[in-house]
């Protein structure tokens, strides 16, 4: 055939359609992505503009309010400075946050790229072994996880990256199956590349921005989850400055000195909107769906 | 939406359902300068530029042209199913009503009643949840056609047996998954009759069928015309499927008409470059190898603006004046209309 | 439909089975000798290797396993050391607390989550749309530790408005008018996320149907923009519930940070609490519990969808 027919191109309607695709940022996201980087920043320079130490009490100025003389943010129960706490405590809260997710997405990408790409009897061990982990309601089997390890700050962060690993998989498998079907595979097949080869050049760069974007979404719970099993005692142990051990010492003072508690419920909350709405942006930027159930 | 308008068959352009349809007096639909205007990002895009056609009873109209010539998007302007989204000029006049002068109740009440439309993908076109019997007796209920639900079931059974579907009853509660393509688009078509319409808009009712379905949907398309006497107003891009059912071509280029006549008039001994190229590109098992021509360049996206001839940029006979002055559709012969002053010099009209 | 019950029932065993090594193994990992734990710290060596014995812990761990699995099937779930009382009778009633407040959340997260996602969706560029937006982005990221305890500041504390612990009165409880009071604060707090979640599935739903050809060709039929949307939100059910049913399964088992903050005595708070006290037997069973009722939630919900969707049936 030398000739294409343009006249009878495959049918396709002549039917507009609103252009949903953006191809920028939305401003949301990059503001939430500045927010971060202002956080980060924050973080890492803790020490140095902290006014205080994170440990150092003054029992003589116990709760004072927000906008004290010197204590911009209060003191808390043990007259510690709160903003100095805060500061100090964003490294574990955010450490705790992200490393789950981190570990949680290298382990899934593999557990999904070997169940798409394996034999399919390796599929079938893979998939009903996370469903297995689906059936637990993730923070209880967080909860028990990390009971069953001890408390302290590395073991919250495995017993989170074990339950964000099922989701991650997920998502893996189903971009890798679809990828697995597309044309250029059949031809990479066909060229008689080997399996690891295929699944190293040809599916893990297309799998890999649809799987980082659904991670980002996965930092904002996985931050707030960390927080909380501090709080609840099996993270963080205090007297270490962490936000989920603030809001369980704030918890003693919630009817005495109630506005302390904000100072670390919003901070978690300002850090996981953060991620949320990046998530969404980078969603949207990158054109990926991506639903875990 | 109870009481919908008295339609146009009362006053004698259509003919009642059964026996053969009585020449008439107008047109079922005669459209008249419909232009179709989106606004994309701010940017004005004239989609339909200007669209003549119409449609008698009994009769029916093929709209042929490319993807993107705006065959599809006409058809649809003229249900109004773009709603806010869409500008529309001209007339569209359905009996004595004209569409674009309607308000939205209005309007509602002649879609399905006297104007309805198969729609092009009949695995899409269905409600998925719903058995297809229920949808046909909506429609039914809907206009006010039958009195009650039960008289809805029985003529719901009429009409699918009347599209050739062999088991109506076991049809009517299935649900569209549970059918062939053929079948669904047998039931869309029931839907489409089930209010006994003036017109019958198609949008390229066969595309997603196979090649032997194909034909038969369109011999079913011939057959209701010839009992229901409706006008049929279908769309497609397949020259074949045109050869098939049309009394009349009209063919279609970048938004607006370039040539329409008595279907074989047109597709035998066209006038128009763009049809002649058009029909040159399609492969005939006579046609030796490499003699099929295709046409240069590509079709002007849409919204392109032109100050003459659509055409002129893929035409091999355009000369300096096509690019400035739009040429109009003439009489080429009788009933024959092409707009190409360049392949049609003087006749008189 | 029975065929379809039965499959779906059969497929949930080995998850089942799954499930209960997972607990059993974690039970295993977690550091110290249960038995000198129940003892105490004065016990002699040979009362503990007479407990080891008696509780089968000298045996090999498979063996270990399949006895506990027996033992459970025969409703056996052991002994709380903490407690001194049947595992069972304190898990049940701990379930049947859990399962009021995730039925008071559940019906809270679909109203609320219908409502912010129906507005998204059919408000689409307008500032209704970008409040619920906002408010559903709010909603799951807000962590339900601290927004419990905002709310008790808020709602509570100086109002009175609102119990703040526990799921009955002390004096002139017991009632449902009392249990419906006690349950505000916390059923708010747990609706928060899964109402957001559900807020965002539906309005993607929502715009995901309305682009789709059968609305398109409901309006070629003449029907009105109010019964179109009708037959959009039909078709947004089988997600719905999918999602719905996800979300309550979750509550189910993931209230714990709730609890805690309002004393609910649920599943959630025995299993902290037991972790603690290193009241194994407790834990395995609460976690086990929930995670058989998560389990049963999705064949219930894979149930109703094939009865709205009859693709899924084939």
């Amino acid at each position: 055939m030398t000739t294409q027919a343009p006249a009878l191109a495959p049918a396709a309607v002549s039917r507009p359609r609103t252009a949903r695709r953006a191809r920028r940022l939305p401003a949301p996201a990059l503001v939430s992505a500045v927010v971060l980087a202002a956080v980060a920043a924050l973080t890492l320079l803790a020490p140095l503009i902290s006014p205080y130490g994170p440990l150092e009490g003054d029992l003589a100025a116990r709760l004072q309010p927000i906008g004290s003389p010197g204590h911009l943010l209060g003191t808390d129960g043990q007259g510690r400075d709160v903003l100095t706490r805060l500061l100090h405590g964003a490294r574990p809260s955010l450490l705790a946050g992200l490393l789950p997710v981190v570990f949680a997405a290298a382990v899934g990408i593999v557990l999904g790229l070997v169940a798409a790409l394996g034999h399919p009897r390796v599929h079938t061990l893979v998939m009903r072994s996370l469903d297995v982990l689906y059936a637990f309601p993730a923070v209880l089997l967080a909860i028990a996880i990390a009971a069953a390890l001890g408390s302290g700050i590395s073991n919250a962060i495995i017993a989170l990256a074990v339950i964000l690993v099922p989701p991650v998989a997920r998502v893996t498998e189903s971009e890798a199956m679809r990828i697995k079907s597309a044309d250029f595979m059949a031809a990479a097949q066909v060229s008689g590349a080997g399996r690891v080869s295929i699944a190293l050049r040809q599916v893990l760069p297309n799998v890999a921005p649809g799987v980082v974007v659904y991670a980002t979404a996965l930092v904002g719970l996985s931050i707030v989850y960390a927080a909380g099993l501090s709080y609840l005692g099996l993270g963080v142990s205090p007297p270490t400055a962490e936000w989920g051990v603030m809001v369980s010492e704030m918890q003693q003072y919630l009817f005495t000195a109630p506005s302390l508690l904000l100072v670390p419920a919003v901070a978690i909350l300002v850090v996981s909107v953060a991620f949320n709405v990046l998530g969404d942006g980078l969603r949207d930027f990158f054109n990926v769906r991506t639903d875990a159930s | 939406m109870t009481s919908p308008t008295e339609t146009p068959e009362t006053s004698g352009a259509a003919p009642s359902r059964p026996g053969a349809p009585a020449p008439t007096a107008g047109p079922a639909l005669e459209v008249t300068g419909l232009t179709t205007t989106f606004s994309r990002g701010g940017r004005q895009v004239l989609a339909v530029r200007g669209v003549d056609v119409s449609v008698g009873a009994g009769e029916s109209l093929v709209l042929l042209g490319e993807s993107g010539s705006g065959k599809s998007v006409t058809i649809r302007s003229i249900l109004r199913l773009y709603g806010s989204s869409a500008r529309h000029t001209g007339s569209v006049v359905l009996g004595d009503q004209d569409l674009m002068r309607l308000d939205a109740a209005a309007v509602r009440a002649v879609r399905g009643r006297t104007l309805a439309m198969v729609p092009q993908d009949p695995n899409g076109s269905l409600d998925p949840l719903r058995p297809v019997g229920r949808q046909l007796e909506q429609v039914l209920r809907l206009h006010g056609v039958v009195a009650d639900r039960k008289a809805a079931r029985a003529r719901a059974l009429e009409l699918l047996a009347l599209v050739g579907i062999p088991s109506p009853p076991r049809v009517a509660a299935s649900h569209p998954h549970e059918l062939s393509g053929g079948m669904r688009q047998r039931v869309a078509i029931a839907i489409a009759v089930a209010c006994d319409p003036a017109v019958l808009l198609a949008d390229e009712p066969t595309t997603a069928l196979d090649v032997t379905v194909q034909s038969q949907i369109l011999d079913l398309f011939g057959d209701l015309q010839e009992r229901l006497g409706t006008a049929l107003l279908l769309v497609t891009h397949d020259v074949s499927v045109a050869a098939d059912v049309a009394d009349r071509v009209a063919v279609m280029y970048a938004g607006s008409i370039v040539e329409e006549g008595p279907a074989r008039e047109v597709l035998e001994n066209p006038r128009h470059p763009y049809t002649q190229a058009l029909l040159d590109a399609i492969p005939r098992p006579t046609s030796e190898r490499g003699h099929l021509k295709a046409i240069p360049g590509s079709p002007p996206v849409a919204g392109t603006d032109f100050h003459g001839c659509s055409f002129a940029d893929r035409c091999a006979l355009a000369q300096e004046s096509c690019r400035t002055q739009p040429p109009a559709l003439l009489p080429v012969a009788d009933g024959h209309r092409a707009a190409c002053p360049v392949a049609n010099p003087v006749v008189a009209a | 439909m029975t065929k379809f019950l039965v499959r779906r029932l059969l497929l949930s065993v080995p998850i089942l089975l799954g499930v209960s090594l997972v607990v059993f193994i974690t039970i295993k990992i977690i550091p110290g000798d249960p038995v000198a734990s129940m003892l105490g710290p004065t016990s002699t060596p040979e009362a503990r290797e007479a407990l080891t014995a008696r509780l089968g812990l000298d045996q090999p761990l498979p063996v270990q396993y399949l006895s506990w699995l027996a033992a459970m099937f025969q409703g056996d779930l052991g002994q709380s050391i903490a407690q001194q009382r049947p595992v069972l009778g304190l898990v049940a009633d701990a379930f049947v607390n859990t399962l009021w407040l995730t039925a008071f959340s559940a019906v809270l997260a679909v109203v609320l989550g219908l409502v912010l996602g129906a507005v998204a969706a059919l408000r689409r560029g307008r500032v209704a749309a970008t409040v619920s937006n906002a408010l559903a982005l709010f909603s799951i990221s807000t962590p339900q530790y601290t927004i419990g305890l905002l709310l008790i500041i808020v709602l509570a504390n100086g109002t009175g408005w609102f119990p703040v612990s526990g799921m009955y009165s002390a004096i002139g409880g017991g009632t449902w008018g009392d249990l419906l009071w006690h349950l505000v604060l916390p059923g708010i707090t747990a609706a928060l996320v899964p109402a957001g979640i559900i807020a965002r599935m539906f309005r993607s739903t929502v715009l995901d149907v309305m682009s789709m050809d059968f609305i398109d060709s409901y309006r070629a039929r003449g029907l009105s923009e109010r019964r179109i949307l009708w037959h959009a939100f039909h078709n947004t059910t089988p997600t719905l519930l999918t999602v719905a049913g996800l979300q309550v399964g979750y509550l189910l088992g993931g209230v714990v940070f709730v609890e805690t903050v309002f004393s609910w005595p649920g599943l959630g708070q025995l299993v902290f609490d037991s972790i603690s006290k290193r009241d194994l037997a407790v834990i395995q069973s609460g976690v086990m519990v929930a995670a058989f009722a998560f389990v049963l939630i999705n064949v219930v919900v894979d149930l109703l969808h094939s009865l709205i969707d009859p693709r899924v049936r084939a």
